[in-house]
């Protein structure tokens, strides 16, 4: 009888149960909040999802030594992790989002691609600011470029400065990025008037297909020859459009922008959420770098909304340029574009910025890249 | 003719003569004396020990070349030709140990190493000095004298004032291990400088690149001075002049199929199921259904 107890007993000591404190119960909560975000209000489920599920598997308290968990070494999920640590599955959905995206409203108005770098001011303030709450000029770099409002960027850039951050960082940036709408959209009505927001912008041009594949090649020697350290992820990125614009790869543009980028995302989403263990992610920093983040994400919407009127001073009538689409030079593609648009119909329900704001929103692709790449290079 | 051959034989001298090994370039990189507590030998000893160090991008035999303690007697103790480990690949390091038993192998040398004294490593004739080290009588035990790099992208050394923490069989860190971002904090505290700079870069980069875009697209628009030129009309014109053609086409020619087929075709669109990725390209694919599948329509075999 005493060998049942003590063979019970010693079960208990293994399961969760027993191991269980209140801080993996908030996460396990926090990480339900996350499904029943992404399930409700279908806010970014397809990131949402697999990371707060991953909060739940990562915040199941286990007994030390089982060679489950995601920081013992080569256990399951450890390995899985090595992409996100490793920095190898952010340029891996770049590749796919290459091969996803449509360049054509940022070709046919090139202008528009000044409101890209110009969003990109949400990083930066949030290193400045970062550097004042007491990081580290690496950790307030990772910090900022949530602003840059790229997940697989975040993810890379912290990855390879702060690595210690990287959960915090990434679950932050993909936190806000499914939180677009309802940041961005006081900011905007708060910067613009009704007659700004009235602005019709000229339709975009057809682009030839010629100048689509050139697209991808001026794009990537530019930017990789100006910010070398950018390279994982611009090249990727270019050489993922190219696939998809060159129309000769049709096979691998579709299985890059399909299959891998939704086995990627999945991955990364997973193993995020798992290294979100209580006793790595509830601590004092992690609460900085989520205002941080909202900072950011913040003076990134207001640089781009005050560049667009900065840039109206000198169009004339019929060439402005409709602040609304401001927003979008962050690179949530493409919901800060839909926010673009939502917001426009409701001052003009005949006013579609979509089009106009998919400009902005690609180049802020490019451009949260090519400041990660600075970073990188300044820090790395 | 022959100058050609000359020329090319002087040209193939000159590839050879810049990929051969240069005994130059090595360095005696690191000596300890007292070991108490570094490496043992392949014999169990704690002997001191001299590392070399070829800091070229070629590959240098340290095969036949001399090392020793005496500036008389630069030949004391030679290193053996004909042992695949004595070439030394680029960055690369040797150890020998200096136990005083030459016959211990390729990588013993026949003397021991004292403070107070200077090694030489000489070249293959003999003669010529490659390189030499002092080790200062203050050398305290388990401390090795050593030369750390000033520059290490002209790989130049210079021997460290104090005595530095043994690390054989490796290349030698400078002591200024300062990362980039400590020295970040150092020099911008505030981050106002890498913000200013950051900033400069990216509106470099993208302003090039509507520089770039801007052009092309005026090339192909036509409004550039070189399509101006070569065509007279431009695609808007020729658009007009096409679509103009093709309804009154339609007018003349179209029955209720064609209306149908482009009523099916942007239905299909509108529902995102067939359309290929392209855009401005509506493509009706032929889908299977029982209507048209081969292996529905076949009878069932009798059992």
């Amino acid at each position: 009888m005493d060998q049942i107890i003590n063979s019970l007993s010693q079960f208990w000591q293994f399961t969760g149960f027993c191991n269980m404190t209140w801080q993996h119960l908030l996460m396990i909560l926090i990480g339900i909040g996350f499904i029943s975000i992404a399930i409700i209000k279908q806010w970014e489920p397809l990131l949402l999802i697999p990371i707060g599920f991953g909060m739940i598997i990562g915040n199941i308290p286990m007994f030390p030594g089982l060679n489950i968990g995601i920081y013992e070494n080569g256990s399951v999920l450890n390995t899985l992790y090595q992409g996100v640590k490793q920095g190898w599955y952010p340029p891996l959905i770049f590749l796919g989002i290459g091969a996803m995206t449509d360049f054509s409203a940022l070709i046919s108005q090139p202008r528009l691609i000044l409101i890209g770098a110009a969003a990109q001011m949400g990083i930066f303030g949030a290193y400045l600011l970062s550097l004042l709450m007491g990081f580290a000029p690496n950790e307030a770099a990772a910090i900022g470029i949530i602003g840059g409002a790229d997940g697989p960027t975040a993810i890379f850039l912290s990855s390879k400065l702060a690595p210690d951050l990287m959960g915090a960082i990434a679950v932050s940036a993909y936190s806000y990025m499914a939180l677009v709408p309802v940041i961005q959209r006081p900011v905007m009505l708060l910067l613009t008037s009704k007659k700004e927001r009235n602005i019709i912008m000229p339709k975009p041009r057809q682009v030839s297909k010629k100048e689509k594949i050139i697209f991808p090649i001026i794009g990537f020697l530019t930017t990789a020859l100006i910010v070398p350290s950018g390279l994982p992820l611009l090249g990727m990125l270019f050489f993922g459009n190219l696939l998809k614009e060159s129309g000769v790869t049709r096979r691998l543009a579709v299985t890059a922008g399909g299959p891998l980028i939704d086995v990627v995302t999945t991955l990364i989403g997973l193993t995020v959420g798992c290294s979100t263990q209580a006793d790595k992610f509830l601590t004092g920093n992690s609460i900085k770098i989520f205002i941080l983040g909202l900072l950011s994400f913040i003076i990134a919407t207001a640089s781009g909304v005050l560049f667009v009127k900065f840039m109206n001073l000198f169009l004339k009538d019929g060439h402005k340029i409709n602040p609304l689409i401001g927003n979008a030079g962050v690179s949530a593609v493409p919901d800060s574009a839909r926010v673009s648009e939502v917001v426009g119909r409701e001052v003009n329900p005949e006013n579609h910025l979509l089009m106009q704001a998919m400009g902005p929103n690609v180049a802020g692709v490019i451009g949260s890249a090519v400041a990660a790449g600075i970073l990188l290079g300044f820090l790395g | 003719m022959k100058r050609i051959y000359i020329s090319l034989a002087a040209l193939c001298l000159c590839i050879f003569s810049s990929n051969a090994q240069n005994i130059s370039d090595l360095i005696i990189s690191e000596v300890l004396v007292d070991n108490d507590s570094s490496v043992v030998d392949d014999y169990g000893n704690r002997n001191g020990w001299v590392e070399i160090f070829n800091k070229s991008q070629g590959t240098v035999n340290l095969g036949g070349c001399y090392l020793s303690d005496d500036r008389n007697d630069l030949t004391k103790s030679v290193i053996p030709k004909g042992d695949l480990k004595t070439k030394l690949g680029p960055r690369q390091v040797a150890l020998f140990y200096a136990s005083g038993n030459k016959r211990q192998g390729t990588f013993y040398l026949g003397f021991r190493v004292h403070k107070e004294s200077t090694i030489y490593l000489t070249s293959n004739d003999g003669r010529t000095l490659v390189d030499s080290i002092e080790i200062p009588a203050s050398l305290p035990a388990d401390m090795s004298v050593s030369k750390i790099p000033i520059d290490n992208k002209q790989m130049v050394f210079v021997t460290s004032g104090e005595p530095t923490k043994p690390t054989p069989m490796s290349f030698n860190e400078s002591g200024n291990n300062e990362t980039k971002s400590q020295k970040m904090a150092r020099e911008d505290p505030y981050g106002l400088i890498l913000t200013v700079v950051s900033i400069m870069v990216v509106f470099s980069a993208l302003i090039i690149l509507w520089f770039l875009y801007g052009t092309s697209g005026d090339i192909f628009k036509g409004k550039h001075k070189l399509t101006k030129k070569m065509s007279g009309k431009n695609d808007n014109e020729k658009s007009r002049e096409i679509a103009a053609a093709i309804s009154m086409a339609l007018d003349a020619e179209c029955n209720g199929e064609v209306y149908a087929a482009i009523a099916m075709a942007l239905d299909k669109y509108q529902e995102n199921t067939v359309h290929d990725m392209e855009s401005y390209v509506i493509t009706i694919k032929t889908g299977k259904s029982e209507w048209s599948s081969g292996q529905l329509s076949f009878r069932q075999l009798p059992k």
